[in-house]
């Protein structure tokens, strides 16, 4: 039972928080009230979100709040501090580093990623080039989301996707719905894989890991931020189906991680993965297998029964509780609710 | 021959305040064009390189002439620091230490704090459009720098001692 319900937060690195490497990119004013916040709260806070003329909001777990001048928590918006119009380009100057030009491509995708692996989502004015989008303007959205690396957040669902027999991992699918710690999980799960565990006599292995949105490895500059491993391989901000195929052809992978598939050339190039005999470890958003059958791009996968392992994640005790554990052939629980 | 002696330095004193003026005169003009130069490497590091800003700055800094190197310098490392500035702020600053030592002009100085506004807030088109503008207003500068210099280079490293000469025969 305390396996399953064990939450993300309560493994939490005190010690070493993440809010107070962001506090950089915000404006002094804002950084003293972020700062100002409750050491609780700043153990726990998930995203900061900055809108233009409205409150200042910090996430914290499945809730939000809104923020006082001082630094105080309230639930009134009446009470809260608005974010002005030059606190908002003050962030972006910030957050760009001052190179809103080095940026273009992100900003088509909607986010940057800071030194240290945190997203920021913006949101603005789409400025349009024959119906693709070029960049924004205008910026007055962002949501500074705090990425928290645990480790060890995956010790719950390594037991059951090592495959001792042969020395190497079940295929493996994690899924939930946004904001239940897959990426935290697959990112301990690819450290533990690349690193090997000696407490199951399990040697490293060859870990290729396709980084598309850059949340992962939380590459700054081509170099990982968060630790995913010794034998790990990134290929930063790389479209999935194109990475994985770079990196089974180059690089000899014993598994090929991935986060978030969804789109039909993914799929495609993960059957050719596995006709290649590479294993695989990869996250979907979903909440059951039946679910994921029903989506167009994932039926296949689904039919073809390659996935081994369904490891699904909720936040019913917290972010990143191991909700169920599916063998991917019997379509059975593996019992993790039970134990 | 105290007298000969005070007449001495009079015509020295003048003469060297004339070189003074003279050599800020003539210093300009080269000024503006490293400050062309730099300007436009800056440009290719943010087209070609698509450098962060405080790292261009500073490769600018280490690539230039040593007229300009501390203005970028200094801006880079102020930007670098993450203290909460903005790139104006930080171009700002730095332009305020280094106009005093500078042989620039108002003018010069309000063209450069005009880019500063400009500078790293916008995509690569429109960074490139404000500094092609900023150096073609330099390079505009320089050319009347240059005029001026022809001008007065020559004038004011005579006048000074001819000027301290008019004296001493006069006060004589």
């Amino acid at each position: 039972m305390k396996a399953a319900g064990l939450a993300l937060n309560a493994l939490e690195c005190v010690k070493d928080n993440p809010v107070n490497k962001i506090l950089p990119v915000l404006p002094a004013n804002i950084r003293d009230m972020v700062a100002a916040l409750p050491e609780q709260v700043q153990e726990q806070v998930e995203e900061i979100r900055l809108r233009q003329g409205r409150p200042l909001v910090v996430g914290i777990s499945s809730t939000d709040t809104f923020v006082r001048a001082d630094g105080g928590l309230t639930g009134r918006a009446s009470e809260a501090y608005l974010v002005t119009p030059a606190d908002m380009d003050r962030v972006i100057q910030l957050l760009s580093g001052s190179s809103l030009y080095a940026l273009d491509e992100e900003l088509r995708n909607g986010f940057i990623t800071l030194p240290g692996g945190h997203r920021v989502g913006i949101t603005g004015k789409a400025v349009l080039d024959s119906g693709k989008i070029r960049t924004l303007k205008y910026l007055t959205g962002c949501n500074i989301r705090i990425s928290r690396e645990i480790p060890g957040a995956g010790e719950h669902v390594l037991p059951h996707i090592i495959d001792r027999n042969r020395h190497s991992i079940y295929h493996t699918l994690l899924m939930s719905p946004p904001g239940c710690g897959k990426t935290t999980i697959l990112r301990d799960l690819v450290r533990q894989i690349s690193n090997g565990i000696p407490a199951m006599k399990f040697a490293g292995l060859n870990v290729g890991l396709v980084d598309e949105r850059s949340e992962v490895a939380g590459c700054y500059k081509g170099v990982p931020q968060k630790d995913v491993g010794v034998r790990t391989d990134v290929l930063d901000g790389c479209p999935k189906a194109e990475g994985m195929m770079m990196l089974l052809r180059s690089m000899a992978p014993g598994v090929i991680a991935a986060d978030e598939i969804g789109r039909r050339e993914d799929v495609d190039a993960l059957e050719e993965v596995l006709n290649a005999g590479v294993k695989i470890l990869i996250t979907a958003h979903g909440v059951s297998p039946a679910d994921l059958a029903e989506r167009p791009v994932l039926t296949r996968l689904m039919h073809a029964k390659m996935i081994e392992r369904f490891v699904l994640l909720g936040r019913s005790r917290g972010v990143g509780t191991i909700e169920d554990i599916i063998d991917g052939r019997s379509m059975r629980s593996l019992g993790v609710r039970k134990c | 021959m105290l007298k000969i002696l005070g007449s001495a330095m009079v015509v020295a004193a003048s003469g060297l305040s004339g070189l003074a003026v003279a050599g800020s005169y003539a210093k300009r003009p080269r000024e503006l064009r490293a400050l062309r130069s730099a300007l436009q490497m800056l440009e290719t590091e943010i087209t070609y390189g698509a450098t962060c800003l405080p790292e261009a700055l500073v490769t600018v800094a280490t690539r230039s002439d040593v007229l300009v190197r501390p203005l970028f310098k200094q801006a880079g490392v102020e930007l670098a620091a993450m203290s909460g500035v903005s790139a104006a702020e930080a171009w700002e600053k730095a332009l305020a230490g280094y106009y005093p030592t500078s042989a620039l002009k108002p003018q010069d100085h309000a063209i450069l704090t005009n880019l500063g506004r400009s500078l790293g807030r916008s995509d690569c088109a429109d960074q490139v459009k404000h500094l092609r503008l900023t150096m073609e207003q330099v390079t505009q500068e320089a050319a009347n720098a240059e005029e001026d210099a022809a001008r007065n280079v020559k004038m004011w490293s005579y006048l000074g001692f001819l000027g301290g000469l008019v004296f001493v025969l006069v006060a004589y």
